[in-house]
């Protein structure tokens, strides 16, 4: 016979956990307030530029929050994972095979093929991190995102993006503030509970944002934040 | 083309094994490949940690992926320790009686939708039943240690192959994980033309 104890911990606390999920009217009732309100939707996207998940992610998502009055707010990390994960090298190799599948079932094809550091890619998180959100920003990303996976296999040459950056923003990439940002953004990570990247935040809700991309967009049309609404 | 083998590796203690079950098991019906089923030890017993974060996550998107798959999902009796270990032993013998298929899939939804104690014996009995086994050769399994030489030899294979989670597919030494990675693994079997005419 199983103790009180071993009850609440096997049953009652995940069954609750299963069912407080499937209440949606808070988050329903939240959404038309801030409409009322005039405010827009929004969805937070923590991502990596060493991720090729998140590579697919930020491509696709972008794609498919075009046409709801939706803000997309863009925030890199580069601290992710579970901590003292023993799988960390095995499941960051693995990601790009996955990334390559999950690519292809968006007519994507990822050219690299080889895992990239953190380090070598941790000066884009720095810029994207210190700029302002915006339709110009999330060109960027996108952008860098295509030409770190799909169209580039070697090293990363710092110079390179700063053109992109002068394309998509005008100017050069913030000099300052890169590392402090980064951090907040690791930090809002941690509060809103994701533990890896690609994540999604939606009011209230967090995804896998690379895999539940469908399910991202339903949770949209259920706060009423519809395609073309 | 011959038929080719498809590994399947499960735990029991995994909501996204469950809600891979039906599925894999269905695509022997669709696809020239001979599926084995392969048990392995839940993750959390075998030295890898879940954070209270993950757990929590993945309470929360099973129960969205079983309402888009239209599977129950809730209440459940996390089955770590005993009760997933009886499941797998209970799943070789199941295997070697040909009635695997109807033990996984009924345990697994007695674990994950109907708070079902396998670590129990009545809980156990009941699925094992339902699955069409007989429970004095289900008890004997318990005890075989021919059978847990199978399930530690599966949680090895695993090992080897470089993966840590469940559930995972191996076809021609290509690995698909996840319950959502089936239709990347549909699209390599049609490619490799081993869909069968309908």
């Amino acid at each position: 016979m199983a103790s009180p104890a071993d009850l609440l911990a096997r049953r009652v606390a995940p069954s609750a956990v299963i069912a407080l999920s499937r209440v949606t009217w808070p988050a329903r009732l939240g959404a038309a307030t801030r409409r009322r309100l005039g405010r827009r939707g929004r969805v937070e996207l923590f991502f990596a530029f060493d991720d090729p998940c998140s590579a697919i992610a930020v491509i696709d998502l972008t794609e498919r929050l075009a046409g709801r009055d939706v803000r997309l707010l863009l925030k890199p990390v580069v601290r992710r994972g579970i901590e003292d994960d023993p799988a960390v090298e095995l499941k960051r190799r693995y990601a790009i095979d996955d990334a390559r599948r999950l690519g292809r079932r968006s007519g994507l094809e990822l050219a690299r093929r080889e895992p990239l550091a953190a380090q070598d890619v941790g000066f884009l998180a720095e810029w994207v991190a210190a700029a302002p959100q915006g339709p110009a920003l999330t060109r960027f990303c996108v952008a860098a995102q295509h030409r770190l996976w799909l169209e580039s296999e070697g090293p990363v040459e710092r110079a390179d993006y700063g053109l992109l950056w002068r394309a998509c923003l005008g100017g050069r990439p913030p000099a300052t503030g890169g590392p402090q940002a980064l951090r907040r953004n690791e930090r809002l990570m941690r509060r809103r509970r994701p533990y890896d990247t690609p994540a999604a935040w939606v009011h209230g809700q967090w995804f896998f944002a690379h895999d539940r991309l469908a399910q991202i967009a339903e949770r949209l049309d259920d706060l009423g934040w519809t395609a073309g609404a | 083309m011959n038929t080719q083998p498809l590994d399947f590796f499960f735990s029991f203690r995994s909501p996204y094994s469950y809600l891979a079950g039906p599925r894999a098991f269905a695509l022997p019906e669709r696809y020239d490949v001979d599926l084995t089923f392969r048990g392995v030890i839940p993750m959390a017993m075998r030295g890898q940690s879940v954070p209270r974060e993950k757990g929590l996550h993945t309470l929360r998107d099973v129960a969205r992926e079983a309402r888009r798959l239209g599977m129950p999902f809730g209440p459940v009796h996390d089955p770590l320790g005993d009760g997933a270990i009886r499941c797998l032993l209970v799943s070789e013998h199941a295997i070697d009686v040909g009635r695997e298929r109807e033990f996984v899939l009924t345990a697994s939804r007695g674990i994950w939708a109907e708070a079902v104690d396998v670590a129990s014996d009545d809980g156990l009995r009941a699925v094992c039943e339902r699955a069409g086994l007989e429970w004095a050769a289900c008890a004997a399994a318990l005890e075989d240690p021919a059978l847990r030489a199978r399930v530690d030899a599966n949680t090895a294979a695993l090992a080897d192959l470089g993966h840590w989670g469940v559930p995972v597919f191996v076809f021609a030494g290509e690995l698909f994980w996840g319950q959502d990675r089936i239709e990347d693994l549909e699209a390599t079997l049609r490619d490799a033309g081993l869909d069968l005419p309908t």
